[in-house]
């Protein structure tokens, strides 16, 4: 393969690597931004996100305990990928509203570990619903027939079509969420609103809708993570949890709040892991948390962050 | 800590173990001859044969009790937690079986479905999360808490060898289940493990002929291997036995055990223009890379070879595995009369057809079950020489015998290759066809001083 082939390959896998990483950590990074909100129940959205859309899309075979003991055996509505594309944003967008009201704002005066566990806690009870219902077995998310297979581009090499997919899927996505935040009034609330709630709330904005909607914003984006990145691992329950620790190097990496660097932060991690991957096989793992290490040594609120001054 | 320190850190935990196993012995012995007295005469000890008191304390020996209770540890997390979920429900029917009968018991002769030397069968369970550190501490809390006279897991080979050393060094025997590392019963071999998985070098032994012939004899292949015992000795035995057939590897790079995305790795492959792409994966690392290199068109430029598969794998991987080679240890859908009791046995109680792992869970234990009927005793040192070249044909793959040499079992393997997904069917477990059985010794078997049987030291049975 030719220089200009490699360095392009080694861009779109860095994308496809990046790109679900990028739509879970954007919803983690606002609403810890936003919200000052550790919520690793984020991941449940995520997981809701690729079983919803596998039942919207496809049909969903039930094998688990409490499933054989009702005789529920299967449900789907068979409607094809665009469409739990379109309706699982939403679902998870309804379900972060009930999240943010029943489980975040009782917990955002209270200390990180609380959230941590809470949410932490609230990602293992969707995890094990799903088990028992849907079963532990692994699930494959058929691809959508129009991105099955290969696209060769010539020299630059030969890609899996729904990788070329995810990555312009993210694209979309993330810059219509930016454009959200730059040019809504909602959006500027959010981000008044993150450098000082309290002044804000003096000069008679209600802080708690716009921070409510984008608490569903965030979730509605980890949603459609879940459809995207469903048919390209092995569905099992556990992938809530899979998908967690790279989002949140990538808030890390990238600085809380930041949208940017979000983008910013799952592009580094994504170049790394597959530089590594490319060199220095064995590392790849493990590289992925020495680069995370270095960003704080040097940046410590992240590339796009911004360091708090304690008053 | 030094290896001296740490010799002496078994050492005293030995001592520490057989001082307080045979003062309990002793106190037990003790009691029962003071009940013996009080009730004047009659014969000491609870449940079983009185002739366990024969023999002198060892490991978890003797049962305290009326109930034997064996450990079943497997991954119920992790990369291989499907495989270890089938493995679990086959040690819980092997176990109703022992006590109540059915299944395999009602044909082996040396069974009686009334328990086990006159115990009955208790287990308790554990999770390997498919890590060496983690089943080793969980198979110490079995030893050590639960007193188990056996126990059994695997998946991955690297907790299988971790778990079968702790066997040796507490003197309690350990049934390996799924491990297909060469290691296994090569150089990690133990007394007090024994495996009836066959290993990567026989798998190399009946893939190479065949899948030469399939493709031709001047092939260069690659390699993705899981970088951990069992992938390492998957790649020198693909590579051993398919370059003599004369196929070159153009290389074969480690990829880490648990990855989700092999995209990069995939690439690399295909640029590398090599013919034939090597998949050294199990479980969900298989399933995701088998899928992921059928969504980059991999298998429009290369032949695709899994050289270990099973059924979870291939519903996991879905149409990915058609025309893909590979090997099993057995399948559902075998003619012969032990493999349809099995599965309807299985069936029955679980609603879904059995993998080869859930197989190889049943027969462990009811090898171990019948070797104990045999020696009429738990005392390990007698179980094991009564495994030891044991010969048995009723375990639905044709004949097979555990050797003396390295306590790996000589059989059959089925080499296989996958269905189109129109053709697949989830009901019965048919994801592939059998394309050859590849008998032990025409096809695959090795001697006792050749391959992996070659560095084995087996040790001490701990009554010499």
């Amino acid at each position: 393969m030719s220089v200009a082939g490699s360095i392009f390959g080694f861009a779109i896998q860095t994308l496809a690597v990046s790109s679900i990483y990028i739509l879970v950590a954007i919803g983690l990074s606002i609403t810890l931004g936003t919200l000052k909100f550790v919520n690793f129940a984020h991941a449940a959205m995520y997981l809701v996100g690729v079983y919803v859309g596998l039942a919207i899309a496809l049909k969903l075979q039930f094998s688990g305990d409490i499933a054989s003991r009702i005789g529920l055996e299967s449900f789907g509505f068979d409607l094809g990928f665009l469409a739990a594309l379109a309706i699982v944003p939403i679902v998870t967008f309804g379900l972060g509203l009930l999240m943010e009201r029943f489980v975040a704002r009782p917990f955002y005066d209270r200390p990180d570990t609380d959230q941590i566990l809470v949410t932490f806690g609230i990602l293992l009870i969707v995890q094990e619903l799903i088990r028992a219902f849907v079963g532990g077995r692994s699930i494959t998310f058929s691809r959508p027939d129009w991105a099955e297979g290969a696209i060769s581009l010539g020299p630059l090499g030969t890609y899996a079509s729904w990788r070329l997919t995810i990555i312009g899927i993210t694209a979309v996505l993330v810059l219509s969420v930016y454009l959200y935040i730059e040019y809504t009034d909602v959006g500027l609330a959010v981000r008044a609103g993150t450098e000082d709630a309290e002044m804000v709330n003096l000069l008679g904005i209600r802080a708690t809708r716009p921070f409510l909607v984008i608490f569903g914003v965030g979730s509605g984006l980890a949603g459609a993570a879940g459809v995207v990145g469903g048919p390209v691992f092995s569905v099992i329950p556990e992938i809530g949890v899979g998908v967690l620790v790279p989002a949140f190097l990538v808030v890390v990496v990238g600085g809380v709040g930041s949208i940017v660097g979000s983008v910013v932060g799952g592009l580094l991690i994504g170049a790394v892991e597959v530089g590594l991957q490319l060199t220095a096989p064995t590392w790849s793992s493990v590289g992925i948390y020495i680069r995370a290490a270095l960003v704080l040594l040097v940046r410590p609120a992240g590339l796009m962050g911004v360091v708090e001054v304690d008053k | 800590m030094t290896a001296t320190n740490d010799k002496m850190a078994e050492t005293d935990t030995q001592s520490r173990r057989d001082v307080l196993k045979t003062a309990g012995a002793a106190g037990a012995v003790g009691l029962a001859g003071l009940a013996g007295c009080l009730e004047g005469g009659g014969e000491g000890g609870s449940g079983g044969d009185g002739g366990d008191s024969e023999y002198p304390a060892l490991g978890n020996y003797p049962i305290e009790g009326d109930t034997a209770t064996l450990g079943f540890n497997v991954p119920q997390t992790g990369p291989y937690q499907e495989e270890g979920a089938d493995e679990l429900r086959a040690y819980e029917l092997a176990a109703d079986h022992l006590n109540n009968g059915g299944g395999w018991v009602d044909l082996w002769d040396d069974l009686s479905g009334d328990g086990v030397n006159g115990y009955e069968i208790d287990y308790v369970t554990g999770d390997t999360a498919t890590d060496a550190d983690t089943a080793r501490e969980s198979a110490s809390r079995m030893i050590e808490r639960d007193n188990v006279i056996m126990f059994s897991g695997g998946s991955s080979s690297a907790t299988a060898i971790a778990q079968q050393g702790l066997g040796q060094q507490e003197k309690v025997l350990f049934m390996s289940c799924l491990t297909h590392s060469n290691d296994t019963t090569g150089g990690d071999c133990v007394r007090y493990g024994f495996r009836e998985m066959f290993n990567a070098y026989m798998t190399g032994q009946a893939l190479a002929p065949i899948v030469t012939e399939e493709f031709g004899d001047d092939k260069d292949f690659y390699q993705l291997y899981a970088d951990y015992t069992w992938g390492q000795t998957v790649q020198q035995s693909m590579r051993d036995f398919f370059e003599s057939e004369g196929w070159n590897e153009i290389d074969s790079v480690p990829t880490p055990l648990g990855s989700d995305d092999y995209s990069t790795f995939l690439q690399d492959a295909r640029d590398s223009g090599a013919d034939v792409l090597f998949l050294d994966h199990y479980g969900l690392d298989g399933s995701n890379s088998v899928s992921q290199a059928v969504d980059q068109g991999i298998n429009e430029d290369m032949e695709i070879v899994v050289p270990l598969y099973n059924v979870p794998m291939a519903a996991g991987a879905g149409g990915a595995i058609e025309g893909v080679f590979g090997t099993d240890g057995w399948d559902a859908n075998l003619d012969n009369e032990p493999t349809q009791v099995f599965a309807e046995a299985f069936e029955e109680e679980y609603g879904s057809t059995p993998s080869s792992p859930a197989r190889l869970a049943y027969s462990a234990t009811l090898n171990y079950a019948a070797a104990v009927e045999r020696a009429g005793t738990f005392y390990p040192p007698e179980v094991i020489r009564e495994l030891e070249g044991h010969e048995w044909g009723n375990g639905g793959i044709g004949d097979e015998i555990m050797r003396e040499c390295d306590h790996q079992a000589m059989r059959d393997i089925l080499v296989v290759r996958g269905l189109p997904e129109s053709e697949q069917d989830a009901n019965s477990g048919r994801y592939w066809e059998v394309v050859e059985q590849s008998s032990y010794p025409d096809a695959v078997g090795y001697d006792c001083d050749t391959g992996p049987a070659a560095e084995c030291e087996l040790g001490d049975y701990g009554d010499e």
